[in-house]
């Protein structure tokens, strides 16, 4: 085996936000040593699997919660493993980290950090139950780019109950003046079990498609590619490790709730710390649930993830659509663009990319 | 079979009233079956009819009963559909019996329905005996229920039976004073053979099997049989009783009850009501009261999946083999395709149908608005029958339009009388009368027909909280200003969402009905005019704007099945959507015709 892209799951957080519906373990900080050692058995059991990574993501939870110096110890251990030039990310919270702080990750290794922002208006954040406040978010992106790290990401928010269009262009403007390398810009999801949902929340879609339509437009104005669905960079920024998932490629999730796909088959490690760390202290692989890929489901996440990404998607890689026929049809409507075996949405097509999945596929 | 120990009798309830329950008690007492056997309310052996709780079948069940004289008799409880939609076969099976069991809910008293049977009964002259039932219950008031329903029937209030179905208490005085106050009958046993049909079903294995009360002579296995109304004649394989099940006993004599197996194919060539004689020996005159049951209720009925047709053809044929008041005819539909036009006897019929269609044959189906039958006189003085919207001729084409009116009778409680006759004003109703009964008030209304079939019952439930019931008869066609509403969609009409409404309500039916299209009609991938128009002319317009994103999830390691999932459900979402010309219309958008009286009136 050959997977080249790792994730690790770092679940701790401080709270859970509103909207959230991850796996997380609120508090619990006692357990982060036995959970980071748990990790690494994980690692060591699933080490025949990996060739030389060429990007690393560590994500949570709030991974920044670990210290440091146990994400320092981490990317240490992981060392050996890297290719030259591996892009190794940490999602961090503005709130939980100092400049002391960025300068250890930079020195351990990470070359790339991910800020989860969401907003810049008070009243949005506190909506989202998030505990940074906007000069936290500002002053975070700007340190750590002061600080020399290679690349700068910042998590945006749209569609939060009570925003306004006039929030929106607020927060537009401030990404643009902080020029972070590179932004994720997601509409804000009502997911059943996140504390908005059961508050009675509800999404206006009039003001969301608007919204979304302002923030591509925007971002490219300023100089940005919009290179996937939600995500833009400065040319040369694009997150290499999301573009693993986007072209089908193996990757190996570590930790609790982390998904794996390698060979066609996918696994998710359930979730749980002490059971985890349990497990792992036994020298057993954690408990985790299996989906066996044929070659039919694959051919066709090939198209769905394919889609996202502002490049020709080579249909002699991904496999023929369930109904080729369709593709013409798309192009005639305006959506589709048919190079000489290559498919490109074009930008009205990529604002409505399940109605084109589900006219180029008979199922899923 | 000495008639003088023959008892025949219905029994006349509102649903939930007991009828079943009592049925079966009386199955039990006279152990007909065994307890082992006793599957709760044997007599509603159809599943819908287990699940709703009602008797769309009538059947006749055969008992026997020794009585406090000593005597042994015989019992045949013919059972009746409990429904307003059903009333004819109630009335065929009231004229199979000398008498009748009214059985009232003790805490609830009498109903629409109730009374709307007992009337046909005492028109028949039976012998009615009543019963209060539930009086174990505690919010039962006997004595009220009693002094009204001896007041109905012109009985002493003394002789109204209390008993308990469920616990069993009484049931035994019911089964005496069946026996003593019922008469028994009184046909000639060696005159000319004469039998009435009061119901039929079709077996798979033995074609047509009717239910017949012998009124005079004999009819025995092997015997030519005919059908006074068609003409036809049959052989009669088998003959013999329901003691549940079926029990061959070779003959049936005057005054009897019991089944005739025919091996015909079409349940239509022994109808419901007709008269059975001997070929070799008829009698002169059939007996009296046959009507041939016409459908009141008209809808289109459209397989989902247009690959469906040849099933639900197959379907509808299966289930007219059991149903001779089912008629259906081809039709096509422009958004629609091939369907068929189907009539009933009424809401319940259709909805009972449709189900039947879906549940037992596994069809996806879209109805269309129901509607009533239109007589039309065109200007060259032809008239025509017009049963869809699309069927109605242009304007300048036509003299007049009648329509069906209804007589409905409410029964409700004081406080009820303004919502009832505020809806009644509504559904452009003419008062009649209001009188009070028990501690209700029987209002009655004429209606048009085409007012209730919309959704006049279920707002005349939730009106008055479920208290008011409701019964109607048909009283013939009156002339009304009616019009042909057109709905359409990215400029093309859908002649299946069309109405034929009073013109007087087409202006306000147009806009809400509109309105609610446009909450129902998902975001397509360019903007849809929906339109209502009365002879070319728009009326009211909404529109439903383009779907302009779809995407935004997030998708990255772990989102990548989720996704998937997502991508599958909206998948089988747009399957239950019905393409009509360029526009995704899903099925809740053919019903959102069917709640739009609510708005029309103005009031909720």
């Amino acid at each position: 085996m050959n997977v080249r892209h790792l994730y690790l799951h770092l679940p701790f957080c401080a709270s859970r936000c509103g909207y959230c519906a991850f796996v997380v373990e609120v508090g619990g900080y006692d357990r982060r040593d036995a959970y980071l050692e748990a990790v690494l058995a994980e690692l060591d059991l699933e080490r025949p699997r990996l060739g030389p990574l060429e990007t690393v993501y560590m994500g949570g939870g709030t991974p920044t919660l670990m210290r440091p110096s146990r994400i320092a110890a981490l990317v240490e251990r992981l060392g050996p493993l890297l290719a030259d030039g591996a892009e190794v990310t940490v999602e961090a919270n503005p709130e939980t980290i100092d400049q002391a702080a960025l300068r250890a990750l930079l020195k351990a290794g990470v070359t790339r950090l991910s800020f989860g922002g969401q907003s810049f208006q008070p009243h949005l954040l506190r909506a989202l139950d998030r505990g940074a406040t906007p000069d936290q978010v500002r002053r975070a992106v700007l340190y750590a780019r002061g600080l020399g790290f290679p690349s700068v990401s910042l998590d945006m928010l749209f569609g939060v109950p009570g925003q306004t269009r006039d929030d929106l262009e607020r927060d537009l403007a401030e990404v643009v003046r902080i020029e972070p390398d590179h932004v994720s810009w997601y509409e804000l999801e009502l997911k059943p079990g996140s504390a908005l949902a059961a508050r009675g929340a509800t999404l206006d879609e009039d003001f969301a498609e608007d919204a979304y339509a302002r923030i591509v437009e925007r971002l490219e104005q300023a100089g940005y590619h919009w290179y996937e669905t939600a995500n833009f960079a400065w040319p040369g920024h694009e997150c290499r490790h999301s573009l693993a998932y986007w072209t089908a490629r193996d990757y190996l999730g570590l930790g609790v709730g982390a998904v794996s796909t390698v060979g066609g088959v996918r696994w998710r490690n359930a979730p749980g710390v002490d059971r985890y760390v349990a497990a792992l202290g036994r020298g057993e692989a954690p408990a985790r649930s299996r989906e066996d890929l044929d070659e039919d489901t694959r051919r066709r996440e090939r198209w769905m993830l394919g889609l996202r990404l502002d490049r020709p998607l080579d249909v002699a890689w991904a496999g023929p659509p369930d109904r080729p026929d369709a593709l013409a049809r798309l192009a005639d409507l305006g959506l589709v663009e048919n190079g000489g075996g290559t498919v490109t949405l074009t930008r009205d097509g990529r604002f409505v990319q399940n109605t084109i999945l589900n006219e180029l596929m008979e199922s899923w | 079979m000495d008639q003088s120990l023959i008892r025949n009798f219905s029994i006349i309830a509102h649903i939930d009233h007991g009828k079943s329950t009592l049925a079966d008690r009386i199955l039990e007492v006279t152990k007909a079956v065994s307890e082992r056997e006793m599957r709760s309310q044997v007599l509603d052996s159809m599943d819908l009819e287990r699940e709703r709780g009602i008797t769309i079948k009538a059947q006749a069940v055969r008992v026997a009963y020794t009585a406090r004289d000593g005597r042994t008799y015989q019992l045949n409880l013919i059972d009746t559909p409990g429904h307003v939609d059903f009333s004819y076969e109630v009335s065929r099976s009231l004229a199979a019996c000398e008498g009748a069991l009214l059985v009232v809910d003790a805490s609830q008293g009498i109903q629409a329905q109730t009374l709307a049977n007992t009337y046909l009964a005492i028109e028949g002259d039976l012998e009615i005996v009543p019963v209060l039932n539930k009086i174990d219950l505690p919010a039962a008031e006997p004595e009220l229920h009693a002094r009204a329903v001896a007041d109905l029937i012109g009985d002493d209030p003394d002789r109204v039976l209390r008993i308990s179905a469920k616990t069993g208490a009484g049931v035994t005085e019911v089964l005496e004073a069946i026996v003593e106050r019922m008469p028994p009958p009184a046909g000639d046993p060696d005159g000319p053979a004469r039998a009435l049909i009061f119901d039929s079903v079709y077996d798979q294995y033995r074609g047509v099997v009717a239910f017949i009360r012998v009124v005079d002579g004999v009819f025995r296995k092997g015997d030519k049989m005919r059908a006074m109304q068609t003409g036809l004649t049959v052989t009669a394989e088998e003959i013999g009783v329901m003691a549940p099940a079926m029990t061959p006993t070779g003959e049936l004599g005057a005054g009897e009850t019991g089944y005739v197996v025919t091996g015909l194919k079409d349940i239509g060539d022994l109808r419901v009501g007709d008269t059975l004689t001997l070929a070799s020996a008829p009698a002169p005159e059939p007996l009296p009261g046959y009507r041939e049951v016409k459908p009141m209720v008209f809808c289109g009925l459209f397989p989902v999946d247009s690959d469906e047709y040849p099933e639900l053809r197959d379907a509808l044929e299966k289930l007219s083999l059991n149903d001779a008041s089912l008629q259906w005819e081809p039709e096509t539909s422009q958004a629609l395709g091939f369907g068929f036009r189907c009539g009933f006897l009424g809401l319940l019929h259709m909805d009972i149908v449709r189900e039947r269609l879906e549940r037992e044959y596994d069809l996806e189906l879209l109805a269309t608005t129901p509607n009533v039958e239109y007589r039309v006189t065109l200007t060259t003085g032809e008239v025509i029958a017009v049963r869809s919207p699309s069927e109605l001729p242009h304007p300048s084409k036509i003299e007049k339009i009648e329509e069906p009116y209804v007589r409905c009778t409410v029964l409700v409680p004081q406080d009820g009388v303004g919502a009832v006759m505020g809806l009644c004003q509504d559904r452009r109703g003419v008062f009649v009368t209001m009188e009070p009964i028990e501690q209700r008030q029987q209002i009655v209304y004429d209606l048009p027909l085409a007012e209730i079939v919309l959704d006049f019952y279920d707002q005349l439930k939730s009106r008055t909280a479920g208290y008011a019931s409701l019964d109607y008869e048909l009283m013939g066609e009156r002339e009304s200003p009616l019009v042909k509403l057109d709905i359409l969609l990215a400029g093309e009409p859908v002649d299946a969402l069309s109405m034929i409404v009073h013109r007087d309500h087409a202006y306000t039916r147009g806009k809400v009905l509109v309105e609610k299209l446009r909450g129902t009609i998902p975001r397509q991938m360019f903007e849809v005019a929906v339109q209502a128009a009365i002879g070319g002319k728009i009326i009211a317009r909404e529109t439903v704007k383009a779907r302009r994103k779809d995407v935004l999830a997030k998708c990255y390691g772990g989102d990548i099945s989720r996704k998937r999932k997502l991508l599958e459900r909206q998948k089988e979402g747009k399957k239950r959507m019905k393409q009509v010309g360029r526009v995704e219309v899903p099925q809740e958008a053919f019903l959102a015709v069917l709640e739009i009286g609510e708005g029309a009136g103005g009031k909720k």
